[in-house]
């Protein structure tokens, strides 16, 4: 009967199953918490922050397009603040809102066309904004796969689409949200139910991610290739196991932390995985890198935000590496979903990185470091753009100059300030 | 533990508590806390005066917070917490607060309640009342007020919950951070040092003690009993945070024991001894890893405000904004700064947090500080290491070290406020003012009765506020440590650990890690004298048939020797009196025979006057080394003459100079000649001292014991003409110093 109660730390699933036990505030304020003491954290938050937004939209009393906007809006500030150094929040409750500003105006379209049935408002979206995402096509995966070469076209459609969506997207915030407060509870509820459907697709889109930048592995790595990963992340490693399965490489694994004599080799699992299907892996401790480097083909790491000038967010010693790849002029690839691609640039706080527990490096036991030393754990490494080759997205290969259609496609310019509104609280 | 649950059930008081009170396993899907909120000591005085302990800031958040947020990050859902002095403010705190709120539909617990026992004159009597009232269904974490912790207790619950499974005694799981045994700022503050004996196989916690720098015993007595165990290990390299996983059986071991007051003190140590009474047995968990400590006294609380400062406590650092409303951001320098302050130009702030709508006017540095909300501080003023609460001006000029300033403290311009001050709620200095730097001031407007005190005008100035503080100490002591010889709390009342002007040695505070003897077979001493007291022998005897190196009697003329020689090099004092009642208080500790402290003086002097004729030292002549061991602390000699020799009678001195002879044999680093000529030089100055008398050291002459033996005939020989003098005075009555010298140093 022990493990079965073993735990009662808080958790992310906890929080979920909890969600029909207490009421939103409740929830809201939990995550906020969890968020605030690192108990939900990296590339968890993305998939916290749509469960709680979607609570938003199912619990929140709204009555129009506005009030729901500003709910989704206030709540997500909260959590961005919470964690103000988890841009991903940020970007999903962007995606919320651009969602429902899509919804909204399909929704003022079909009145324009007169009552028409739901589903022919839905068959009718794709054509009118191609670029926004279907909602009622759940078990596609978003987006067929455009390779980087094909940004030309996708160019020509985002600027119609940022022009196109511009247009309406002003009216409801003003002049159409009057008609939208008088409409009958029956739209608010398709709208409710639609934007629901919307925030599940964007949660499949943010639990497919890391497959779907696996299977781009084998175009990326070929055979042979001496791989070196700094310090795999999940999205890194489901990364290299579906490389191993098609191509034989040798992977280098950097980045390890100083551990003391008996403890388990990092990245122990991850290492049998590859080794059993075949894959060469060698261990590599941080300060050996840069004599690695010269033999290494590419390195891979996986980002924790990507900003709109390109530039990284990442787990602190991907730096040292990705530089060391450039001076040998070494490919570097970043895997980064879309969901976290950042329409903003980065703030002082990110480049100066995150700041940790210095238990890491010095122990609390070790009496005199402990009143002399000044130790600065840095968890957060800012990477500039001009050292990163290729974005690995889930919707392919992208290069640092075809960002700005990734951001364009997904976001509304009206949202992209979004964090800017953070106000007191 | 099933009794429990069954009166659970009866005692309905509160409506949702039957529903889970009856069998044991629901209780457990509930994991409880229990917040001691009052710890019945007055080391945070004069702060305390106003606000309770855990309402005052630590790093700009009310120290109970850090507990809350603990309890909560380890999944808490029923939390019920007692308070003693200042309950009124607790509660209201509590309600006022949205997170912590028990109406609140965002707090993290299901339930929060304030128990109030109106008699309560200890944390015994809390745990007694909470046994009373039967509401603890299952296993429960209890915590003081006053904890700052990140650990996952996850780990430690299950192994507590698996050693109960297994059996029904194992009662108590004591969480435990180890520090390591290098000197450290946490280990360091804590004043009393605990000592747990711990199985390191089970973990089972085997014996607990206590000790610290002031007391007069430097050694521990092991029960026989923890010798039936494998294998067992002395621990003192641990910081006790005071969180303990209990099954509700604890709670009825506290009821039994009506006279229990202190969790660890007297509950530990009295259910660890009585073992066999009660069956029960208690396990330690030592962590490696994570960060936990208790603000128990104002040097915890500035080394825990510091691991804030430095993110040990990590996620509880500023800019994790745990509090509502709060917003820390990292900002260079490595500082913490809330929205709306506003630094001038020219102001520096490093290492530092401060709060929102504090202004620093260019020119100012600080380092190393917490400022709180709403401060004002002046042009050219320097802060360092300091605690500034909220809506506190300093004027421009001052100067304030390592000190407390409590909230709405107003310093006039040009002030000193050395390391050490204590400046409680509103207090005012005028401008100029220059505190003490000895003995640091306690400064309040409140006198211990929580009366208005008149100001002091010599201290404050003439439009200052605020007088010195002065505690009552008769009280706390009989509270908690009546049985030690001094109380402990002195290390622990002021802010700067300290053991100037408490009159110990150093040696004295290390005999226990650090001697030599214990260091290199610590169990094998610790076991011998643990077994002296095992056989309730008076250690005379024992000494008397034990006669070897192992008995107590080593460990008293060690522990002597050094007390002794460390009070003669103390270049610091003239004064002897304080070495002389610890080698009293040893002697009677140790019920040391005659004997062994004439040895133990003999040894120390001697010492001490060998270390002189060494170069670093001086190199003195044996005869200055002689007069300067002997007199240059006063009261030294006439110790020597009361305690050493110990009477009048020739056979006395003659054993005093036997034991000097013997003392200087084992001294191994001086030649033969000049050990020789000490030995003349000191027995000399001791006549002339009127310690010996004539007869006596001629009865040394004619001892046949100090005749034989390796290396007595080389001292002896230089004695020879001391001797002869002696005998010749004797018959001529009339003889001068001079001569006496002049021979001495042929």
């Amino acid at each position: 009967m022990a493990p079965s109660q073993a735990s009662h730390v808080p958790t992310l699933d906890g929080l979920i199953k909890s969600f029909n036990n207490q009421s939103l505030e409740a929830s809201i304020e939990s995550l906020i918490f969890l968020l605030k003491r690192r108990q939900v954290k990296g590339d968890e938050c993305a998939k916290a922050t749509a469960y709680i937004l979607r609570q938003v939209v199912a619990k929140a009393k709204w009555n129009d397009v506005d009030q729901l906007l500003s709910r989704i809006a206030s709540a997500g500030s909260r959590l961005a603040r919470a964690a103000p150094l988890e841009p991903v929040i940020g970007n999903v409750v962007r995606r919320v809102l651009g969602l429902i500003r899509d919804e909204a105006s399909e929704d003022r379209n079909a009145d324009d066309i007169a009552s028409e049935a739901a589903s022919d408002i839905q068959t009718l979206t794709p054509a009118t904004n191609p670029s926004v995402q279907p909602p009622q096509r759940p078990a596609l995966p978003h987006r067929p796969t455009l390779s980087a070469l094909s940004s030309g076209l996708q160019v020509s459609k985002s600027m119609f689409n940022l022009l196109s969506v511009a247009e309406p997207g002003d009216s409801p915030m003003t002049g159409a949200s009057t008609p939208m407060s008088q409409a009958q509870p029956a739209s608010i509820h398709s709208l409710r139910s639609e934007v629901m459907d919307g925030i599940e697709e964007i949660l499949d889109e943010i639990n497919q991610a890391d497959d779907q930048i696996a299977g781009f592995a084998e175009i990326q790595i070929h055979p042979g290739d001496y791989v070196l990963a700094y310090q795999p992340s999940r999205t890194v490693e489901r990364f290299l196991v579906k490389a191993a399965s098609k191509r034989r490489f040798t992977v280098v694994i950097a980045g390890l932390e100083a551990s003391g004599a008996g403890t388990e080799a990092p990245y122990a699992s991850l290492r049998k995985r590859l080794n059993s299907a075949g894959v060469k892996t060698v261990n590599l401790a941080s300060n050996g890198l840069m004599a690695y480097i010269p033999r290494v083909n590419k390195v891979i790491f996986s980002a924790k935000a990507v900003y709109q000038n390109g530039g990284l967010l990442v787990d602190s010693g991907s730096c040292i590496a990705a530089q060391a790849a450039h001076e040998y002029l070494k490919p570097v690839i970043a895997l980064c979903p879309v969901y976290k691609f950042c329409p903003e640039d980065p703030s002082d706080e990110v480049s100066r990185g995150e700041l940790g527990n210095p238990s890491d490096y010095v122990s609390y036991a070790n009496g005199p470091a402990v009143g002399a030393l000044d130790v600065e754990n840095t968890v957060t490494d800012y990477i500039p753009p001009d050292l990163v080759d290729v974005y690995l997205t889930n919707l392919g290969p992208q290069t640092q100059h075809h960002l700005a259609n990734i951001l364009a496609d997904h976001y509304k310019t009206e949202d992209t300030g979004f964090s800017l509104q953070l106000g007191e609280p | 533990m099933s009794k429990q649950g069954g009166k659970g059930g009866a005692a309905a008081g509160k409506a949702k508590k039957p529903t889970k009170a009856g069998a044991e396993e629901k209780g457990e899907d509930v994991l409880q806390a229990v917040i001691l909120a009052d710890s019945f000591q007055d080391r945070f005085k004069p702060f305390t005066l106003e606000t309770p302990r855990c309402l005052l800031p630590l790093v700009n958040v009310p120290v109970i917070e850090y507990t809350l947020e603990f309890l909560a990050s380890n999944g808490v859902q029923e939390v019920f917490i007692y308070c003693g002095a200042h309950s009124e403010d607790i509660e209201q705190y509590i309600h006022d607060s949205s997170r912590w709120s028990p109406g609140s539909t965002i707090s993290p617990f299901s339930s929060l309640e304030f128990i109030r026992v109106s008699d309560a004159n200890s944390i015994g009597d809390f745990l007694r009342d909470l046994d009373k009232r039967s509401i603890i269904g299952g296993d429960f974490i209890l915590v003081h007020g006053d904890v700052v912790s990140n650990i996952q207790l996850d780990a430690a619950l299950a192994k507590h919950r698996a050693r109960r499974e297994e059996n029904r005694d194992a009662c108590m799981t004591v969480v435990l951070r180890s520090v390591g045994e290098q000197p450290h700022r946490a280990a360091k503050a804590r004043g009393i040092i605990p000592v747990f004996v711990v199985d390191p196989t089970t973990g089972r916690c085997l014996q607990y003690e206590e000790t610290h720098p002031l007391q007069s015993e430097h050694y521990l007595s092991l029960d026989p009993a923890v010798f039936s165990h494998g294998e067992f290990e002395v621990r003192t390299d641990l910081v006790d945070c005071g969180i303990d996983i209990c099954t509700p059986d604890v709670l009825a071991l506290w009821s039994e024991s009506f006279d229990y007051e202190l969790p660890r003190k007297n509950f530990l140590h009295g259910v660890l001894k009585d073992w066999e009474l009660n069956g029960k047995m208690l396990y330690a968990e030592i962590l490696d890893d994570g960060y936990a400590a208790r603000a128990t006294n104002l040097q915890m609380y500035d080394c825990i405000s510091q691991d804030v400062l430095e993110r040990w406590t990590l996620p509880f650092v500023p800019d994790s904004n745990l509090i509502h409303g709060q917003t820390y951001r990292r900002v260079k320098g490595s500082s913490y700064v809330e929205d709306h302050v506003v630094a001038e130009r020219g102001a520096k702030v490093t290492q530092s947090a401060v709060g929102r709508g504090t202004v620093i006017q260019s020119g100012s540095s600080i380092t190393g500080s917490i400022i709180g909300r709403k401060c004002k501080i002046g042009k050219n003023v320097k802060i360092e290491n300091s605690y500034i609460w909220d809506n506190t001006v300093i004027g421009d000029g001052t100067t304030v070290l390592h000190s407390i300033l409590a909230g709405s403290v107003v310093l006039g311009a040009n002030c000193q406020v050395p390391a050490g001050s204590l400046l409680s709620y509103n207090v005012h200095l005028d401008d100029n003012i220059q505190l003490p730097s000895k003995a640091p001031a306690r400064i309040s407007l409140l006198s211990d009765e929580k009366q208005r005190a008149d100001n002091d005008v010599s201290l404050v100035g003439k439009g200052g506020k605020g007088a010195l503080y002065q505690t009552i100490t008769d009280e706390e002591d009989s509270d908690d440590e009546d049985d030690t010889n001094r109380d402990p709390t002195i290390l622990q009342s002021s802010l700067i650990y300290s053991l100037e002007g408490l009159n110990l040695s150093t040696s004295s505070i290390s005999t226990f890690v650090s001697e030599d003897e214990y260091d290199s077979d610590d169990d094998i001493s610790l076991a011998g004298s643990a077994q002296a007291d095992a056989f309730g022998q008076p250690r005379g005897r024992l000494s008397s048939f034990a006669s070897d190196d192992t008995s107590k009697a080593d460990g008293f003329h060690s522990d002597a020797v050094h007390g002794l020689v460390d009070a003669l090099r103390a270049d610091d004092s003239d004064d002897f009196d304080g070495a002389k009642l610890e080698f009293m208080g040893l002697r009677l500790a140790n019920n040391a025979s005659d004997g062994a402290m004439r040895r133990a003086i003999a040894v120390a002097f001697v010492r001490r006057a060998a270390e002189l004729l060494t170069p670093e030292h001086g190199g003195l002549e044996p005869t200055k080394a002689a007069a300067e061991a002997l007199t240059s602390k006063n009261g030294a000699v006439k110790f020597v003459k009361e305690v050493g020799v110990g009477g009048e009678t020739v056979a006395q001195q003659a054993e005093f100079a036997l034991a000097l002879q013997k003392a200087l044999i084992g001294i191994k680093d001086v030649e033969p000649a000049r050990a020789g000529a000490l030995l003349a030089a000191l027995l000399q100055q001791l006549y002339s001292l009127d310690v010996l008398e004539e007869e006596g050291i001629l009865a040394w002459w004619a001892d046949k014991r100090a005749a034989e033996g390796a290396g007595s005939e080389g001292l002896r020989e230089k004695c020879r003409v001391l001797v002869e003098w002696l005998e010749n005075a004797d018959e001529e009555e009339s003889s001068e110093e001079e001569d006496g010298d002049d021979e001495d140093e042929d």
